[in-house]
């Protein structure tokens, strides 16, 4: 299977500061790339970059085979790459469908009112063809921005955080509507969001950015099971920390000591990642650790648990467990760790 | 000291007479062109002069101000101002023996409600390599001029007053053609002031212009004008019938004059002998008043004769010239 | 309705002041019911057709022309990497600060027959007539609308480059992936989401035509204007002048309602201002022609008649004279001030109650005050004459009635009528920035205080009018200048020994002594930089 995108060591530099370093990463046709990291780490100057905005200072931009380099930079308009603005960028001044025709000039007229009316019935626009955009809700403008990208066949689609203004009930059926669509045309999409959930939902591939490096690219399952980092674990939210030490082969937290397989001897400080379902809990007035928050979820209760005594280097500040147990504020329970493939990252 | 001295020779000033201590005036002249002879009657009276200076609105601004208005006296350039003053009330009679011994009465209104001071010609300016030619206001639609004569808007009053002394000679329907003859002959479309018009023909522009008297003898004192003036003869028309179109600058008593003494005490001033001659010395124009003595420039430019035609009439044709310049379409 | 119900006592005096304003333009309309016609067909049957058809081809052109210079102008500095933007941006817009009279004296003199250039051109080479060789006579219609333009223009820059720099940046990205070059995405996106902006300022330039009479007076040009002079001062009648300018207003109605149909579209508000560096790059010889393009009007709008009147000054200036110069400038200042005050202040008045009371009527008062804007400045004049003329009878009757001491013409005969004449006929330019101004404010902002237990006159005291600061001030200054400039309202307004510097160099200018009041020109052009430098810096820090 052919590349539709790839990038090779990107560089971008804006006014002396280095924003995107050595970026490299590939997708193929049809997959949907979900780019996501904290505010600032870089994502939607690489959005921009692959559409032409920014011009990289070095390295390679490979879009269906045409290579662009610093030396060689394409236009935008020339890059075949559609775009879906934050703000969808709707032109204010025209209606929906002089919108969605916007990019079609190349096409006969009877070619473009015919893919615009496919385009409409596609995304269930009919009846708001000669509104404008001030006069249409959020998801609808939404459908005329998707509608006015693809118009064009675009050999790859951009969204900077397409969902970001969707009400959050929405949201999750647009996702799965939007991903549908997407599939159906087989269209090669990479999506900015801040929010992981979103990627789970919607991309075939998830990069992890922070400042200006991607720290994990792969699938979302792939990165979920096997984060390679403290940033990526975190950023994923994909369990709680328990400060640890490795020392002599045993690893050594503030709840338990066992040994471990890995050949480990840090002398900075480590965490051990712990997902809830690891974790079983009871209730134990000699334990040091005790329930400081509760919450209800569907099943039962979430509960986080906090040291008594937070001076101690391992101490737990937070520490998430599910159970159906009921517990009060301020009880004292043991945690056990059930046995796993244990994840210790370094902190930083 | 000094302010000692000024607060005794104002404390003899108000024993002397009674005047109000100023006396406010419109003025349709430009107030830097009257401010040496105010300056002059302060210094002999401790009056204090206050001047408002517009070329537009001033009748109106009067009447609208009635009875409150704070003007005393009114100071106009052309005799159709001073007779809108008088047709709509806004000036009072004024008896004053000194001014009768003044100025002639053909300078005066019938109900002394205003006072010319100077006059001035309306002049014909030829470029000198016409050499001496001899002209009137008629010849100027002679097509021997085509193409050579300049002239400000026909429109200003100067303009409009000669238009009036046309038709108070040869009637309306002779003055339009004469109005479409001169329009023929412009060598450009009306368009700036007196003295453009000189410069325009020292340029070479054109050969004959209209202007009034005393134009020629400012530029003559002016360092970058008199080029300009060098460039041209001065000329009285119609000396050889009704002589040359006469005009007065003039002023009158605000009718409701809260400084009425003061204000016949100004005009009184500007009618003696010492006001006039400044008039003739500083402004080059034709003082009123008998024995004053012309300036040596203007003089110089010899006796003439006037047009006898009575001011008023001037006046009474002006809506016709306004309406006859319109028909030409003099200006456009 | 965020507030709820309007409050009554803002609203009245809303109400009020937009009448007080309005008030003279009433008395107009009302004088000119009464005439009788016959110098209006007089007029119509001689000269009229030309007066109306010079006022339109002016107007069409000074507009059309400023639209050529100031938008392209806008463009260039705004979206491409245009040689000396960074000069070029405040440059543009030295011009406003050039009286229109005093460019039209200063060219007229230069390009006449007998102006230096003609004599200069004879003196090279031998001509001896005006027959021996053409030269455009500067004297025509087409004379006075290119200076016009020349001095106008920059409104259209002002405002064209403003709105363009505000963009949202997306909206051109959206273009260029869906196929526009950057070029072509400026024309087809830049250029029609800026024209609602644009057609403000096309409509300034339309009032400011229309009223004009100062200028085109020295280009022997008859217009609309011309008419209502000669029906007022030749023919004396007041109530066919009031009618002509009646009709003038109209046009103006005309420019209003065009200008605020197409501020309806502007609803699309930028939150990322395009401060983006993917600007156009232009080739070198676009560069070139760009270059001189922008230069060419900085130069022929600003730098040259600068220049002339520096010369003139230098070599006529008077010591004697300074002393006299700053006690004018002075008094020019002061009036000038209190009506650039008064009019700030009422225009926050009256957008604030339409901001927080979003109903038809309360948008009403903002709209009335403006008219005035194009009402020529004498027949502004002739009008307060007319409103305040009966008002002092009347004060004065009273006081004789209660046996105090007559106040004498406190309205008409005072400053209080020029500031009141100043504030009448640029209350449009203040409404118009503040209500921009205010416009840019996100509602949500003017919920919150109260929200949090603030009420609405704090709020508008802590939250609107710091937000406000830099509206106001360009509004204080616009006036301000606006205000220095203006001369045929106060030459027949002002009171006795009361000059400003517009009158006073108006006074040299009509006895072709322009050289000698040279300096106080200078005052009022260096007074005119003086906003022109804040709205530069203040563009440049947001």
């Amino acid at each position: 299977m052919s590349h539709v995108l790839a990038v090779n060591q990107l560089d971008v530099t804006l006014d002396n500061q280095s924003i995107l370093n050595n970026i490299s990463f590939s997708l193929s046709r049809g997959e949907i790339l979900g780019l996501v990291g904290p505010s600032g780490c870089g994502k939607t100057t690489l959005l921009n970059t692959i559409a032409g905005f920014i011009a990289q200072q070095s390295g390679e931009i490979i879009i269906d085979g045409t290579s662009i380099d610093a030396t060689n930079l394409l236009a935008p308009e020339k890059r075949h790459v559609g775009m879906i603005f934050q703000d969808y960028a709707l032109f204010p001044h025209l209606t929906v469908r002089q919108n969605i025709a916007f990019g079609l000039k190349s096409l006969t007229k009877e070619q473009r009112i015919i893919r615009v009316d496919d385009l409409l019935a596609l995304l269930k626009l009919e009846d708001y063809s000669e509104r404008f955009p001030h006069q249409l809700s959020g998801g609808q403008q939404q459908r005329v921005a998707i509608a006015r990208a693809i118009a064009p066949q675009p050999k790859l689609l951009l969204l900077d955080e397409p969902f970001s203004n969707i009400d959050a009930r929405l949201r999750q059926a647009l996702m799965l509507e939007l991903r549908q669509l997407l599939k159906s045309l087989d269209m090669t999409a990479i999506f900015v969001t801040h929010n992981k959930d979103e990627v789970f939902t919607f991309a075939d591939k998830m990069a992890v950015m922070s400042a200006g490096t991607i720290l994990q690219f792969g699938s979302p399952s792939m990165l979920c099971q096997q984060p390679n980092s403290y940033q990526v674990a975190d950023f994923l939210q994909l369990g709680s920390w328990l400060p640890c030490k490795v020392v002599e082969g045993q690893l050594i937290t503030c709840i338990s000591q066992f040994e471990i397989s890995l050949p480990l001897e840090r002398s900075q400080s480590s965490a051990l990642l712990v997902k809830p379902q690891h974790l079983s809990i009871e209730a134990n007035t000699n334990s040091k650790l005790c329930v400081s928050n509760i919450s209800v979820t569907e099943q039962g209760f979430h509960y986080l648990l906090t040291s008594e005594n937070d001076q101690d280097d391992l101490a737990i500040h937070q520490l998430s467990v599910y159970s159906e147990q009921v517990f009060t504020l301020g009880d004292k329970v043991a945690v056990e760790i059930k046995p796993h493939d244990y994840l210790i990252f370094a902190t930083p | 000291m000094i302010k000692k001295i000024i607060g005794i020779s104002a404390l003899i000033a108000t024993s002397f007479s009674t005047f109000a201590s100023e006396v406010n005036v419109y003025s349709y002249r430009q107030a830097f062109l009257v401010e040496p002879l105010f300056n002059e009657f302060t210094k002999q009276t401790g009056v204090k002069v206050n001047v408002v200076f517009a070329k537009k609105g001033m009748a109106e601004r009067l009447e609208r101000e009635g009875e409150h208005s704070p003007a005393d006296v009114l100071l106009t350039t052309d005799i159709s101002r001073l007779i809108e003053l008088q047709e709509k009330s806004l000036l009072q009679p004024v008896n004053s023996a000194v001014l009768e011994q003044a100025i002639p009465s053909q300078f005066q209104a019938d109900d002394n409600t205003w006072f010319g001071l100077t006059t001035r010609v309306r002049n014909i300016y030829s470029a000198k390599r016409l050499g001496n030619v001899d002209i009137n206001y008629e010849d100027l639609a002679d097509v021997k001029y085509k193409g050579k004569i300049c002239t400000r808007s026909g429109k200003h009053p100067y303009n409009v007053a000669l238009v009036s002394s046309m038709i108070a000679e040869h009637g309306e329907a002779k003055t339009l053609e004469w109005l479409k003859g001169v329009k023929a002959n412009l060598a450009r479309k009306p368009q700036g002031n007196d003295r453009g018009q000189v410069q325009a023909i020292h340029q070479g522009l054109c050969d004959v212009s209209l202007g009034n008297s005393y134009y020629f003898g400012k530029m003559i004192n002016n360092d970058k004008q008199k080029v300009w003036a060098d460039g041209v003869n001065i000329n009285f028309p119609n000396q050889a019938n009704r002589g040359a179109h006469v005009n007065i600058s003039g002023v009158g008593v605000a009718k409701y004059a809260p400084n009425k003494s003061s204000a016949i005490a100004l005009i009184e001033f500007l009618a003696s002998e010492q006001a006039q001659q400044m008039y003739a010395e500083t402004n080059m124009e034709y003082p009123v008043r008998a024995g004053v003595k012309k300036s040596e420039l203007v003089a110089s430019w010899g006796e003439f004769k006037s047009d006898a035609l009575p001011l008023e009439t001037i006046a009474k044709h002006r809506k016709t010239a306004l309406k006859l310049l319109d028909q030409a379409q003099f200006d456009l | 309705m965020i507030f709820g119900r309007t409050n009554k006592i803002w609203q009245s005096s809303s109400w009020i002041i937009a009448l007080a304003l309005l008030a003279p333009v009433l008395v107009m309309l009302a004088s000119s019911i009464g005439h009788s016609g016959d110098t209006f067909s007089h007029l119509w049957q001689t000269v009229l057709p030309t007066y109306i058809s010079n006022t339109i081809w002016l107007t069409f052109g000074v507009v059309a022309l400023s639209l050529l210079f100031g938008v392209p102008a806008a463009l260039l500095v705004s979206q491409t990497n245009l040689y000396s933007a960074k000069v070029l941006r405040w440059a543009l817009l030295l011009p406003l600060a050039m009286p229109g009279y005093l460019v039209a004296y200063l060219y007229t003199d230069l390009f006449d027959y007998a102006g230096p250039v003609q004599r200069l051109l004879r003196e090279l080479f031998g001509w001896q007539s005006p027959s021996d060789y053409w030269f455009f006579d500067i004297r025509t219609l087409s004379g006075a609308t290119v200076i016009l333009a020349l001095v106008l223009f920059p409104y259209v820059y002002m405002l064209g480059r403003t709105a363009l720099e505000q963009q949202d940046k997306s909206l051109l990205r959206a273009g260029r992936t869906l196929g526009l070059t950057a070029r072509q995405s400026l024309i087809k996106i830049a250029l029609p989401l800026a024209r609602p902006a644009i057609m403000v300022a096309a409509s300034l330039v339309m009032m400011e035509t229309i009223a004009d009479f100062a200028t085109v007076q020295y280009f022997a040009v008859n217009t609309l204007t011309t008419a209502i002079y000669d029906t007022w001062l030749g023919y004396s009648d007041m109530a066919a002048a009031n009618a002509l300018a009646s009709v003038l207003l109209l046009f103006v109605l005309f420019a209003v309602v065009a200008e605020q149909k197409s501020r309806a579209g502007q609803r699309h508000q930028s939150v990322r201002p395009n401060t983006s560096n993917d600007k156009l790059v232009l080739t070198r010889m676009q560069q070139l022609l760009a270059v001189s393009f922008c230069w060419v009007l900085v130069v022929l709008g600003f730098v040259l008649p600068f220049v002339l009147l520096a010369i003139m000054a230098i070599d006529y200036a008077q010591i004697d004279q300074l002393a006299k110069l700053g006690e004018i400038g002075l008094a020019t200042i002061e009036v000038s001030a209190y009506a650039a005050t008064i009019a700030v202040v009422i225009s926050l008045t009256l957008a604030l109650l339409n901001r927080f009371y979003p109903v038809r009527i309360n948008s009403l008062p903002l709209q009335i005050s403006g008219f005035g804007y194009a009402v020529p400045g004498t027949v502004l004049a002739m009008a307060l004459m007319a409103s305040f003329g009966p008002l002092d009878h009347w004060l004065n009757d009273i006081a004789v009635a209660i046996n105090i001491e007559k106040p004498g013409l406190i309205l008409s005969g005072t400053t209080f009528a020029i500031i009141f004449a100043f504030v009448v006929r640029f209350a449009a330019i203040a409404n118009g920035t503040v209500n921009s101004g205010i416009a840019k404010i996100p509602h949500s902002i003017d919920k919150a205080p109260a929200s949090l237990g603030i009420g609405l006159l704090s709020t508008i005291r802590q939250v609107h009018l710091p937000l406000l600061k830099s509206s106001i001030l360009v509004a204080w200054l616009l006036v301000f200048v606006e205000a220095m400039k203006e001369l045929p309202a106060v030459l027949l307004l002002r009171p006795f020994n009361f000059e400003t510097l517009s009158t006073f160099i108006y006074q040299l200018i009509s006895d072709e002594q322009l050289e000698q009041g040279a300096i106080g020109a200078i005052f009022i052009v260096l007074f005119g930089l003086i906003p022109i430098v804040w709205l530069n810096k203040d563009n440049q820090s947001s």
